[in-house]
């Protein structure tokens, strides 16, 4: 599809930084966005949570930006900005009006490349602090909160990349050191460890020279060791209770599955969609529609660069117990290994996976996040096309030898019961 | 020649930014419309707007409109519930009824191709809904135990309650859009049928529509589909009684909490065009922004927090400010002593550099308001339920920019009144009543969640 073909420049600075620009002048706005290849991934037993917490440490000012001057600069151009943290990478990004561009480049390089000067005890005291609450917030005091974690630490063994939450262990947090935070910076906040996508309104000779005045200067770093995805073999199930602040009961099932853009990733993404992403969607239907034995229910394949998992989950009705749930939950993945899916169904997954494809492309700062993600994955940024290809290719033999190889094995079973 | 990183770059020169023009005009039987059309991209977003809200709800029957908007898309025209969720689903439409206290809204994203296919399907919802009584007995159900499952948010629980005790049990705004179970209980399908007769109607109704098609042939679109509906239909009514906030402090018990959640503020005067620019720069300063003086003091000061704000937030026909954020439960006196400490001193005024700063920010801004479909929809929306002047968009930086120091400090002592404020801490009550020993914040009271909504 000619919409999706976006047309793109790539250069390379002689000290490693990948520079991709894509033109959009719809408005007068453009997006900067910087991925950095260091996440969860990276970190180290009794160091969890230090790729997230260092995230919060770059909005602390650098060399020549004072403490809330980042934020502050950005916000009085007109700017929006923030950044995130993933297993896989960590990324930061600012959205202005295209006069102000230059403020963005010189934001970013001055974090890139002079960070620590600008480190102090009190900075990191005060956002251990702020993380900690976050971690509060978003996890420990959330109904369920607490699952993700409880997933992955029992679903990948203890030395895979995927065994340790983003947020991290409170423990873990509260024992960050100014020392694990600068060998942090010196092993993965380089140019070479680096690609900024620039998208929207910009002229592209004066564009090039902007990022070459403001990032040619910082020495290529880094001695982050290339890593490999991790193969993994769950021997036998295996089945967790945990008492939550709750009413309703849920279930989570997890399995092994592919990496992001594997063979079977795309195949066990549809395969999701037709379990439970729309109200014909099979356990949607079955359970919550017609029997009414789930509140809810999601299944998603979760993929990245070192591995992968497809989980399902439900909230059962008051009553209801979770092993029916669970029960009815494998008749489905059987019915569907044995018997296969309509036309139909690959059809609404499909449609609806091409029509999402096409709004994405409205906000000049998600096409950056965009790009950036194809970089990293696919060593393309113009990949738009080839994705949904990928999701267009997909049969209906593809999804049951799929569901076959992952969902007939050992899985992770966790129940989330009311205290008692 | 070396770069001098000391300086901040400067803007290269002033910006040239047209807010998108738009149409307005009315179906055949007279419901308002508008268009913006929007050519980049293949994409049309539609929203259908019914001028009643859960404030209509009648005594004893709260949440009946929120259940009639999970009950409309149940079956309609000649399509039952599945057939008509997968006319969508085959069509790569996004769809979703949204409903507050004002606003019914039924939104519509759709690829151009299939604008016309999905407008008609949207239609037989609005006009011809089934609203059977399996459907109306399954949805009851699923409403009732949603609300079991919010019970168990501290946020749901913080904000359902702030708003039960600012506006008191007498004014319609007081009550959660999603009702009570108990109420619930007692409804039956014609209930819900009744609400339907009433309320929707080309007079309660409204369009409003950005995005990619000639205006000439979506105008005989809306007309084929909507235009020649004719209902009697009655203009929602509802208590708004003034209410007077008392200075009071709420704890509600939630058992092994390790945050409190705290919301504290009053009511204020509703939206009109004579201080909204001066309370928006106002708040901007005070807490509506990650650099404000609120999360700057609880969050980059203290680290008691990952996030406090403010805001005024507006209905309709009434509005209310107030204070928001999470905190560990060791430090939640401290933390009310800080943003009590905060609303005192943005009465005693702000400084010409951080006006300066707020202006700056929402004016270069402005433009990024109108970079989607969705966007625009609901700029244009806001416009109809706040009845906006038409060049409200093309006078808004010329309206921030005329706001003056002496206007945003008088707007303080006007609209700040942290010793009129009601606070509402929702955590682990044991912990908490070592920390409120005194009548500092409000008269302190302890309740539990059921003895809340009585």
């Amino acid at each position: 599809m000619e919409l999706l073909n976006l047309a793109y420049q790539k250069i390379i600075l002689p000290n490693g930084l990948e520079v991709i620009l894509h033109r959009n002048n719809n408005l007068p706005l453009v997006a900067v966005n910087i991925w950095y290849k260091v996440g969860t991934a990276q970190e180290k037993k009794g160091k969890t949570g230090l790729a997230h917490l260092f995230e919060h440490m770059m909005f602390q000012g650098s060399q020549n930006v004072p403490k809330e001057m980042h934020f502050r600069y950005i916000q009085e151009a007109g700017g929006t900005l923030n950044g995130s943290t993933s297993l896989d990478r960590t990324n930061y990004y600012e959205k202005l009006p295209s006069n102000f561009l230059e403020l963005a480049l010189w934001l970013e390089s001055d974090r890139m490349g002079f960070f620590l000067p600008s480190l102090t005890q009190e900075k990191l005291d005060n956002q251990k602090g702020v993380v900690k609450n976050e971690r509060l917030e978003n996890y420990d005091n959330q109904p369920y909160g607490l699952a993700w974690e409880l997933l992955i630490t029992n679903l990948y063994p203890e030395h895979h990349p995927y065994s340790r939450p983003t947020i991290g262990f409170m423990k873990d947090i509260e024992n960050y050191t100014i020392d694990d935070v600068t060998n942090f910076f010196k092993t993965y906040y380089a140019p070479n460890n680096a690609v900024l996508v620039i998208t929207g309104n910009f002229e592209a000779d004066n564009t090039i020279e902007l990022v070459k005045k403001y990032f040619s200067d910082i020495s290529s770093n880094g001695s982050a060791e290339p890593m490999e995805p991790q193969s993994f073999l769950l021997h036998s199930n295996v089945e967790i209770i945990h008492e939550d602040n709750i009413q309703l009961e849920r279930i989570y099932l997890a399995w092994q599955s592919d990496n992001a853009y594997g063979n079977d990733d795309a195949a066990l993404d549809i395969l999701s969609d037709i379990l439970s992403g729309s109200k014909n969607s099979r356990l949607y239907k079955k359970l919550v529609f017609e029997k009414e034995l789930a509140q809810d229910v999601s299944a998603y394949q979760f993929s990245g660069k070192y591995g992968g998992h497809f989980m399902i989950v439900l909230t059962a009705k008051p009553g209801v117990n979770l092993d029916v749930l669970k029960q009815e939950v494998f008749t489905e993945i059987e019915n569907t290994i044995k018997n296969g899916i309509l036309p139909k169904e690959l059809q609404r997954s499909k449609n609806g996976i091409r029509s999402n494809f096409i709004y994405s492309l409205q906000n000049v700062d998600s096409l950056a996040d965009h790009l950036n993600h194809y970089n990293f994955y696919l060593n393309e940024p113009n990949s738009f096309n080839f994705d949904l290809n990928r999701y267009n290719e997909i049969d209906e033999m593809m999804i049951r030898k799929a569901a076959e190889k992952y969902l007939t094995k050992p899985y992770v079973e966790l129940k989330f019961i009311p205290r008692k | 020649m070396k770069l001098i990183r000391s300086k901040a770059p400067q803007s290269k020169n002033e910006l040239k930014f047209n807010i998108p023009s738009f149409d307005n005009f009315k179906l055949d039987n007279g419901i308002q419309t508008y268009f913006i059309h929007k050519k980049e991209l293949p994409i049309i977003n539609l929203s259908f707007i019914l001028n009643t809200g859960s404030k209509s709800d009648p005594a004893n029957k709260k949440g009946l409109s929120n259940l009639l908007s999970l009950c409309i898309d149940e079956g309609a025209g000649n399509f039952n519930a599945l057939q008509l969720a997968e006319e969508f689903d085959l069509r790569g439409a996004s769809y979703s009824i949204h409903i507050n206290n004002d606003i019914t809204t039924l939104g519509l994203q759709v690829l151009s191709e299939h604008f016309e296919d999905t407008l008609k399907l949207l239609a037989d919802i609005i006009l011809t809904p089934h609203l059977n009584e399996e459907d109306f007995n399954r949805e009851r159900r699923k409403i009732s135990t949603r609300i079991l499952q919010l019970q168990d948010e501290p946020d749901y629980i913080a904000n359902s309650a702030f708003e039960y005790l600012l506006f008191s049990k007498q004014n319609a705004y007081a009550y959660p859009v999603s009702g009570f179970p108990a109420d619930l209980s007692t409804l039956n399908v014609m209930d819900v049928r009744n609400f339907y007769n009433d309320f929707f109607s080309q007079g309660n109704s409204a369009i409003v529509i950005a995005g990619s098609i000639d205006k000439e042939r979506l105008k005989n679109l809306l007309n084929n589909n909507f235009g020649r509906w004719q209902n009697k239909f009655r203009k929602p009514g509802f208590s708004n009684p003034k209410i007077e906030t008392k200075n009071q402090v709420f704890v509600i018990d939630k058992k092994n909490s390790v945050q409190t959640e705290i919301r504290s503020g009053h009511l204020t005067s509703k939206r009109n065009q004579d201080d909204f620019f001066k309370k928006l720069l106002l708040n901007h300063i005070l807490g509506g922004q990650f650099t404000s003086r609120i999360n700057l003091n609880l969050r980059e000061k203290h680290g008691y927090t990952y996030g406090a704000y403010s805001r005024f937030n507006y209905y309709k026909d009434n509005a209310f400010f107030y204070v928001s954020t999470s905190v560990s439960t060791e430090n939640t006196s401290f933390a009310m002593s800080e943003i009590f400490s905060e609303l005192e001193g943005i009465r005693k005024g702000v400084t010409e550099e951080e006006l300066i700063f707020a202006k700056s920010s929402i004016t270069k801004k402005y433009p990024s308001n109108f970079e989607t479909c969705s966007h625009l929809v609901s700029n244009f929306i806001n416009k109809l339920l706040f009845n906006l002047p038409d060049d409200f968009f093309n006078s808004y930086i010329e309206n921030i920019n005329n706001v003056s120091l002496e206007d945003v400090n008088q707007t303080a002592i006007k609209n700040i009144h942290p010793k009129n404020s009601i606070t509402i801490l929702v955590g682990n009550r044991k912990e908490l009543e070592k920390q409120l020993t005194s009548d500092r914040f409000g008269k302190v009271i302890f309740l539990n969640y059921d003895e809340l909504f009585v």
